[in-house]
């Protein structure tokens, strides 16, 4: 089949699914494409000059590449992009089909995917990347993806079918392991040398923890939140890797972060993002990693480039509804939930919260790793929190375990949100915290009262 | 909702023997928390400790994991919970080391806990997917083998201590020997094999089940029978302190309504 009438099919199902306001046209193009030719994502991904850009990880996909977008963009590069959560092979043929021209060439030249980890073995092969940037690698909707080990297989799977340059994060331990899929000249690390903040007393969370090579316990000279810091094995099989991009000075407060930036190609460069949170300085710090190591553009450029990113879809999202304010924050697993609750939830006593937990399959059936968060923190804190969603009752039972009593329990989080925005006083914050489908059911709402960036409007 | 106060003491209870401890203190032995830690398993551990503390009890909780020297006859309740494979081959070999001094206290009454990668573990062996055999500690009459369907989803059996609710996820199926009693009866989920309808195992007071969720929160009854087990043979204790698991029913019928 030539490649053209492939996309014209694919595009006329994407024009459709568009009138007929259909998800927006995010997956089904991509689906028909593949069935009409399985190689269709490697002959079009070939077709952009200066190849692709992939993004994979636990936590952060979305938000880095937002601000890899925001950096490329400022560049005068225009990029093909998936949509957030788009992010198996059909989502990326989807957005390719969308950008092709009807003559089968692309107006952009590079291509920027996020990519999910258990389809990164299929995705690199058909993409044949020139660079993969791995963020984290924590344990995630266990009853979908299995173990984390086998998610780091997958992830090797696709890292040993490409050439591609590897931007590793080198303060997890797993992710850094991974260099043992590729040559050494093709790996480049990322890290943070120092961070003011250390992992919460009652974070128990390590998911990957021991040395790849003997299985031992790994010793943490800094332990930043999970896995996450400066390890060795005691038998000294192995150690993190020195970064070659790394982050020092950090300056973390609720709304925003400062670090100093250092390569030995570059001076010290100064960046400060408006996302809060030690996790979006590794996303910041991985995205200008890229950047300058694709020489896309000049260190100040870059730093520019940072400062005028705001927080992606859902992740960390702050409004004003009726006078309020408030934040949006996704949480998907124990180690996303403590870095929340580190971040948003410490700074005050009496906050207001609404958690709103779903089991939809997209969320993940299993709600068992509310368990492992670290909601002893917050017991000290006195805040009001009310529990939403289709797993209202397991989160009041995880917090009455913490001694923590729960203001309301309304498995409809539409009636949930609105209870909660009326008890809001007048110029007052609340934090609304849902998983997955809890965040788009929400956000569908907020959309009503307010003015939203997003996909679907 | 609100959380039980921690001070509630539980009234006094005839004791067969005086005690001469100073404290009514309940030690809980986690076995391998951090190799085995991935399915939120250490919920069970949370609840114990609570309902202990709420009836005014001083629980003590002991972790032990590859190369440690705990004392498992000192343990008053014992738990082991699911992990990864890889973690699971480690830990099978050094649960070798405990295999003697666990058997005796699992005759002597002790109540134990095992979850899926542990609950494998205490019966004879594990043979894996590609012929590696993990050897186990024998307590259950069973056997694992590995198998090519990972059974996900929610789970509830219906047990000689009621209904319980969960969520399984594994691989390994569980074939029990004739003279192994099951914990009960599928209503909904894969439960040991995918095929006998039947989950988990029992003997003495040791039980194995793959219900995660954590299983212990959302199923009290469960959870009480361990205290009560442990505080018996400790205490003397012939019966427990009720205590108001309004919310704990509420959360166990909402997950025994959701899909499978």
């Amino acid at each position: 089949m030539p490649v053209f009438i492939t996309i014209a099919l694919a595009k006329l199902i994407l024009n459709l699914s568009r009138i007929l306001g259909r998800g927006g046209g995010s997956a089904l193009p991509g689906l028909v494409a593949e069935r009409i030719d399985p190689a269709i994502g490697h002959k079009l991904a070939r077709r952009l000059r200066d190849g692709s850009i992939i993004v994979t990880g636990t936590n952060g996909k979305t938000t880095t590449v937002k601000v890899l977008s925001k950096i490329f963009s400022d560049a005068g590069e225009a990029l093909v992009v998936n949509r957030a959560g788009s992010n198996l092979s059909r989502g990326i043929v989807s957005a390719l089909i969308e950008h092709v021209g009807w003559g089968g060439r692309f107006r952009q030249h590079r291509g920027l995917f996020e990519v999910d980890e258990a389809a990164m073995a299929t995705v690199a092969a058909m993409v044949q990347p020139k660079a993969i940037v791995v963020l984290n690698l924590f344990r995630d909707q266990l009853d979908r993806y299995g173990e984390l080990n086998s998610t780091a297989q997958f992830l090797g799977k696709g890292i040993a079918a490409t050439t591609a340059q590897l931007y590793l994060n080198a303060d997890d331990p797993l992710v850094a392991s991974l260099a043992s899929y590729a040559q050494p000249s093709q790996v480049v690390y990322f890290g943070i040398d120092a961070a003011p903040t250390a992992k919460l007393a009652s974070d128990v969370t390590a998911d990957s923890n021991n040395c790849p090579v003997c299985g031992r316990a790994l010793h943490y000279s800094r332990n930043f939140f999970g896995h996450i810091g400066h390890y060795s094995c005691s038998e000294g099989h192995f150690k993190r890797p020195q970064p070659i991009y790394s982050a020092n000075k950090v300056v973390l407060d609720p709304d925003a972060g400062q670090f100093t930036l250092r390569d030995k190609d570059h001076d010290p460069l100064p960046i400060t993002i408006h996302l809060p949170g030690l996790y979006n300085v590794y996303n910041a710090l991985a995205a200008a990693s890229i950047a300058l190591g694709m020489g896309a553009t000049s260190p100040a450029n870059v730093a520019q480039s940072l400062e005028a990113v705001e927080g992606a879809f859902g992740r960390v999202e702050k409004l004003s509804v009726k006078g309020r304010t408030l934040y949006l924050l996704l949480v998907k697993n124990p180690t996303g939930f403590n870095q929340v609750i580190q971040t948003f939830l410490l700074q005050e006593k009496q906050q207001n919260l609404l958690i709103c937990i779903n089991d939809n399959f997209a969320d993940g059936r299993d709600v068992s790793w509310l368990w492992d968060v670290a909601f002893e923190e917050l017991y000290t804190q006195s805040h009001s929190i009310a529990v939403a969603g289709l797993r209202a009752t397991d989160m009041a039972l995880r917090l009455k375990y913490a001694d923590m009593p729960t203001s309301s329990i309304t498995p409809n989080a539409k009636k949930a949100l609105r209870q909660f925005i009326a008890q809001l006083p007048e110029g007052g914050t609340g934090y609304i915290i849902p998983t997955y489908t809890a965040m788009l059911a929400l956000r569908k709402q907020l959309g009503r009262m307010t003015q939203l960036e997003g996909v679907w409007k | 909702m609100t959380a039980q106060p921690s001070t509630v003491i539980a009234k006094p209870k005839p004791r067969r023997k005086p005690i001469a401890t100073k404290s009514r203190e309940v030690v809980i032995l986690h076995l391998y928390p951090e190799e085995l830690n991935i399915y939120g398993d250490r919920g069970n551990i949370i609840t114990l400790v609570q309902r202990l503390r709420w009836r005014g009890y001083a629980p003590k909780v002991i972790r032990a994991g590859i190369g440690d020297t705990p004392v498992i006859a000192k343990a008053d309740i014992i738990f082991g919970g699911g992990g990864q494979d890889r973690g699971q081959i480690a830990v099978g070999h050094d649960l070798q080391r405990h295999a003697k001094a666990l058997h005796t206290a699992a005759a002597a009454g002790t109540p134990i806990l095992t979850i899926c990668g542990t609950y494998q573990l205490f019966g004879r062996d594990f043979t894996t997917l590609d012929g590696t055999v993990i050897p186990g500690i024998g307590i259950f009459r069973a056997r694992t083998i590995g198998s090519h369907l990972r059974m996900v989803g929610n789970a509830v059996v219906d047990t000689s201590l009621g209904q319980l609710v969960g969520f399984e996820n594994h691989s390994g199926r569980t074939i029990l020997e004739e003279s192994q009693q099951p914990l009960g009866t599928l209503i909904k989920g894969y439960g040991n094999d995918g095929r006998s309808g039947k989950e988990g195992a029992v003997i003495h007071q040791v039980y194995g089940t793959y219900l995660h969720g954590p299983v212990l929160p959302k199923n009290p009854a469960l959870a009480d029978t361990l205290i009560l087990a442990a505080l018996k043979n400790r205490y003397g204790i012939e019966e427990l302190e009720p205590l108001n698991d309004y919310l704990e029913e509420l959360t166990a019928k909402d997950a025994a309504s959701r899909p499978q």
